[in-house]
């Protein structure tokens, strides 16, 4: 690990040490202003209540005025205020947004693929992004209305304290007690989060399996079975559920319980005191008014516990040392190794692996070992059993993933003593996720060759079997993909992947399970076309790693793997 | 969007009785609320002049004791409607695709999502929006009629400025509709274009571009930031203005009152009861003002949901008896229905494809072992699916007894040895074993931690290609169906493997009516019969005989 990201590490860890709640400034600024606007509408209430009793009295209208002004001006201070607080405290969480999405970006950088996890980064990355905006979301629904609720019930208790240290003393009571219901309702929340986030993960598992298998399923008359399967996590959905609700439920009781305690308390005092009426009145309604004050604390504790779970996801992704050892990616270097092959393209570098191991994480090995020589040109398959480190050789391969033991040699030389960017720029990575950017066909070619003139664009779309589709679309390179806009198929997906591997002229072509997802005559035509388009340029090394045994027969060598400590079939 | 869409109600009919809960717990946490205005007045007017106070405190508490009973039981209702509505389409939605035909199916991604997120979306709007909805319906008329009862100028003022509050939270919409819609587009670009940078980091990565987006990620969340600020302000402007007005609504009230009561027309009760009812009359109708948003996705995904209902419901009625838990297909006595597979100028054409994958196919089978032979890319795959009425033919007509297909990535859900086995059909684990030994799998099996209770990972994780499609074969000679039909059955198993899986085949096909694809010359050499496929070829005159169906 190098200081430069080392440095951006620390420095996403340390942000992941303060609570989620933690305000900026402008966060706290906003909950100053809900504290005016939560004050006003206690003061409205309360001050209400008092000119309406001093009216009963009927003295002279004018006595009445400054009362009436002062209603008046607390019924139009709350909502002016309250729009205020929003504006501030959501611009001020923006700006963290876009802070924390930039630091999580680059903290990103160094992780990716390799701790990332093994499969579905996508889904990972969506997580990330997800997470990230309810760990801002908490400043406006968490911290905003808690400093609210404290302020304009600080002022609320310190007013009355001044007309009544009894009827102050139970409102400091009322106080104490939402805090500790709203701890409670934190508690119960928090706790019963993760069986419900468990049980709608495993919904979503089982609807995915039956879409996307649901020809194979019924094939094996399994389809009744899949559905016991939904209806089991349905259930267990709504047990983790129901169970989250009693916990908001004894929660939501127990403010109001809270508020009526409050309440009978006051009367009695108020009852016995010699204060004036519609001073009497006055400090009767402020607890009922401070009921307002506490209801967003519900929600606050709700968005707090799933803020906190988010936030503590992030820290966990975030927190990981890099995979990869060497220097990092300083962007600008283009490669400069090796000699030059035909059509100015880099030849491919002789790659030996001896005796590698590897894992993902420090477990047992998830590789290996394994020896595997590549002269430059070689088309390998690598096949084998899930879990017999395929798709971790390939890591390994590409410089994603350092081997733990043993050592892989370019052209002779340990790449570990190799600069990361140089070798990395040898290899094109063709994956199971090929992600399309919501820009146009010729933006998501350009990522992988940035100095790639139309032509050459056009050449690498034709080979990966996209001709078709560029003389469809209208706007042809310019047409804009992903997003909301033209939709690709998976097939599609996988050849514009394909395709961006081909531009980038790079002469190490790595595919991991490049068709899984495809449906069986789509991944064959996907791989004919690819392995056809390669035929007679020999410069270009293959290595493709499948579970599936379709289409090996293009490949000049097979390589099977077992899985470590097994002794295969 | 429908702001009540009745739709739901007809698609999951469970989630009646959770709502008719919700809308009564509405309208009782009305009266409740109503309750407590008349009782804390009470309470006032006790305090302030000194009568007794005991019966009035504790009316107040026992109102307020039912008000955190109805609020927690609220919750409770709450969170099982949301459930009962998101799950009751899912199931209602998954149940309906698996009686289409595969060609009805909507794409794969598509169908993922209504089902996954779509599905979920719909819980805010049943458990949340709705019951706002029934709340803004009833309580605001209850306040009224109580506001008559008590002091009627009050009901007056309250009842003519009630209808203003959907009234401007309309033409505010409507002003800016416009430019709200452009806003939230501009908006959904910029949010999207950090998951889309994050999504594609691996890409990124594999091509050193990454670093350089860090400037442009903190670029154009910059401009997020003020776009969004921008959009809100209209938001809470809208909103603002509504409280706004509903403020100043019950200052009028709050100055009449006051004005009889200095003039003493009026006495202090009323007065307070007035002050303290109208609030309640305005809150209600705000709030629907605010599930409105976060219900609108709900609605939106609803729509797509029953859309995709509907459309399933005319194609899936030919279907509906092959759904049928297999009838335990009795082997002792085979009906006539069940000794033939016949196919009458059979056609099939993809969907968006020009032209037919397989056209005018006439075949027939009986029991005995008949394989399909033909080029790839012919309609083999195709051809069985038809059989097995997975797909519906655009042309001609197919009857088959049920069917169980081994296709060519056989699904091994994740779970035991013995899950995948009986995934259509409960058997012993005498049965299971018996299968595993044809197929010679049980030696792997038994080397397995826990045997037939070993778990496998998705797709037969730690098995290799041969294993798991061997364990298919197992499976399919567990099945009880008789129809029996086998893509590509021995593709990936070496020779002496392959040789057990023709022998199972052969003895197979000795009850029942096996059709396998294949391109194995051994396994045809088999076969009671042969199907050939061919390309079909451009003009009609010289087309070959597509198919040599039957009996030999």
């Amino acid at each position: 690990m190098t200081t430069a990201s080392s440095a951006r590490v620390d420095a996403s860890r340390g942000r992941a040490r303060r609570p989620v709640w933690w305000p900026s400034a402008g966060v706290l600024r906003g909950g100053m202003l809900g504290g005016v606007a939560t004050a006003a509408g206690i003061a409205l209430t309360a001050t209400s209540g008092w000119l309406i009793v001093r009216a009963a009295e009927q003295p002279v209208v004018l006595t009445l005025l400054t009362a009436i002004v002062a209603v008046r001006a607390f019924g139009i201070a709350r909502p002016v205020f309250r729009y205020w607080e929003r504006l501030v405290s959501h611009d001020a969480a923006l700006a963290s947004l876009a802070e924390q999405r930039t630091a999580a970006y680059a903290g990103l950088v160094p992780l990716t693929p390799a701790r990332l996890g093994r499969r579905r980064r996508s889904d990972v990355l969506t997580g990330v992004v997800e997470d990230l905006t309810d760990v801002v979301d908490a400043q406006v629904r968490v911290t905003v209305p808690v400093v609210a609720s404290a302020v304009g019930g600080l002022l609320a208790i310190a007013l009355t304290a001044r007309l009544s240290p009894a009827v102050g003393l139970v409102l400091a009571g009322l106080a104490l007690a939402v805090a500790a219901i709203s701890l409670l309702a934190l508690r119960l929340e928090s706790s019963s989060l993760d069986t419900l986030l468990a049980a709608r993960a495993e919904v979503t598992r089982v609807s995915e399996l039956a879409t996307g298998s649901a020809t194979e399923l019924r094939a094996v008359r399994g389809w009744s079975t899949a559905m016991g399967w939904l209806d089991d996590a349905h259930a267990d959905l709504a047990r983790s559920s129901s169970r989250q609700s009693a916990g908001r439920a004894l929660a939501a009781g127990l403010f109001l319980v809270a508020v009526a305690a409050a309440v009978v308390l006051t009367a009695g005092i108020v009852a016995a005191s010699a204060l004036p009426g519609p001073v009497k009145a006055l400090l009767l309604l402020t607890p009922v008014a401070l009921a307002d004050a506490i209801t967003p604390l519900a929600d606050a504790m709700r968005a707090l516990a799933r803020a906190q779970g988010s936030a503590a996801r992030i820290a966990a992704l975030l927190g990981q040392a890099p995979a990869v050892r060497g220097r990092p990616s300083r962007g600008g270097r283009r490669r400069g190794m090796g000699g030059t092959g035909r059509a100015g393209r880099p030849a491919a570098p002789h790659i030996e692996v001896r005796g590698v191991t590897a894992s993902w994480d420090d477990g047992p090995d998830q590789l290996g070992p394994v020896d595997l020589d590549l002269a430059p040109g070689s088309r390998v398959a690598v096949v084998g059993p899930n879990g017999s480190g395929k798709s971790t050789l390939l890591a390994v391969l590409g410089r994603h993933l350092d081997p733990r033991a043993g050592r892989v040699l370019w052209d002779g030389a340990d790449v570990i003593d190799l600069p990361l960017e140089q070798t990395r720029a040898e290899v094109a990575l063709v994956d199971d996720e090929p992600h399309v950017f919501a820009t146009t066909l010729r933006g998501n070619l350009l990522v992988a060759a940035p100095s790639a003139t139309d032509s050459d664009l056009h050449e690498a779309l034709d080979r990966a079997g996209l001709a078709d589709l560029v003389a469809a679309l209208p706007d042809g390179l310019d047409a804009r993909l992903g997003g909301c806009d033209r939709a690709l198929s998976g097939g599609e997906r996988a050849r514009l992947a394909i395709a961006r591997a081909l531009v980038s002229g790079r002469p190490v072509l790595l595919l991991d399970e490049p068709v899984a997802h495809l449906d069986l005559p789509t991944a064959q035509a996907v791989l004919g076309d690819l392995m056809r388009a390669e035929v007679g340029d020999h410069g270009r090394t293959i290595v493709l790693v499948t579970h599936q045994p379709e289409g090996l027969e293009l490949f000049d060598r097979v390589v099977r793997l077992d899985r470590p400590g097994s002794r295969g079939e | 969007m429908r702001p009540f869409d009745l739709r739901l109600l007809r698609a999951a009919p469970v989630l009646r009785p959770a709502l008719a809960g919700l809308a009564t717990l509405g309208v009782l946490s009305g009266i409740a609320t109503v309750a407590t205005a008349f009782a804390l007045s009470a309470v006032v007017v006790a305090v302030v002049t000194g009568t007794a106070l005991a019966g009035p405190v504790l009316w107040l508490g026992v109102l307020f004791a039912l008000r955190a009973a109805l609020a927690a039981t609220t919750e409770v209702v709450m969170a099982r409607a949301g459930v009962v509505a998101s799950t009751a389409m899912r199931s209602a939605l998954l149940r309906r695709l698996g009686t289409l035909p595969a060609e009805r199916r909507p794409e794969r991604g598509a169908a993922v999502t209504l089902a996954t997120s779509g599905s979920t979306a719909i819980e805010p709007y049943a458990a949340r929006f709705l019951p706002a909805l029934v709340t803004a319906a009833t309580v605001p008329a209850l306040v009224v009629a109580a506001l008559v009862v008590v002091d009627w100028p009050s009901a007056l003022v309250v009842a003519s400025t009630l209808p203003l509050l959907p009234l401007f939270a309309a033409l505010i919409g409507r002003a800016t509709a416009q430019s709200t819609e452009r806003r939230w587009a501009a908006l959904a670009a910029l949010s999207g274009h950090f998951l889309d940078v994050v999504r594609g980091l691996p890409t990124l990565v594999a091509y050193g571009r990454a670093e350089r987006q860090v400037g442009p990620v903190r670029e154009v969340s910059t401009r997020h930031r003020h776009a969004t600020v921008r959009t809100l302000r209209l938001a809470f402007l809208s909103s603002a203005a509504l409280e706004l007005l509903a403020t100043i609504s019950v200052a009028i009230v709050a100055v009449l009152v006051g004005l009889r009561l200095a003039g003493g027309s009026m006495t202090l009760g009323p007065a307070l009861t007035a002050i303290l009812l109208a609030p309640e009359a305005y809150w209600p109708i705000r709030r629907v003002g605010t599930e409105f948003h976060a219900a609108a996705d709900g609605t939106a995904a609803l729509d797509d949901v029953l859309t995709a209902l509907d459309e399933g419901r005319g194609a899936a009625v030919a279907d509906e008896t092959l759904q049928q838990p297999a009838a335990p297909a009795a082997p002792t006595a085979p009906t006539a229905r069940d000794l033939t597979v016949e196919a009458r100028g059979l056609c099939y054409r993809h969907p968006g494809a020009s032209a037919d994958v397989l056209s005018g196919l006439d075949i027939s089978a009986a029991p005995g072992l008949t394989v399909v032979t033909g080029p790839s890319g012919v309609g083999k795959s195709t051809l069985l699916e038809l059989l097995a009425g997975l797909r519906a033919p655009t042309g001609g007509a197919v009857c088959a007894p049920a069917a169980h297909l081994l296709t060519q990535r056989p699904f091994l859900a994740a779970g035991t040895v013995r899950d995948v086995l009986t995934i259509g059909h409960p058997a012993s684990d005498e049965a299971l074993w018996e299968a595993l030994r044809r197929v010679r799998l049980d030696g792997v099996v038994a080397g397995l931690p826990g045997g037939l209770a070993a778990p496998l990972g998705d797709d037969g994780f730690g098995l290799s290609a041969g294993q798991r499609q061997r364990l298919a074969l197992a499976r399919a000679w567990l099945s009880p169906e008789p129809l029996l039909l086998l893509d590509e059955p021995t593709a990936h198993l070496d020779g002496p493997a392959a040789e057990t899986a023709h022998e199972l085949l052969t003895e197979l096909a000795e009850r029942r009516i096996v059709v396998a694809v294949t391109h194995r010359p051994e396994l045809v050499a088999l076969a009671d019969a042969q199907v050939r496929l061919a390309r079909p070829v451009a003009s009609p005159a010289s087309r070959p005989t597509r198919a040599l169906g039957g009996l030999a």
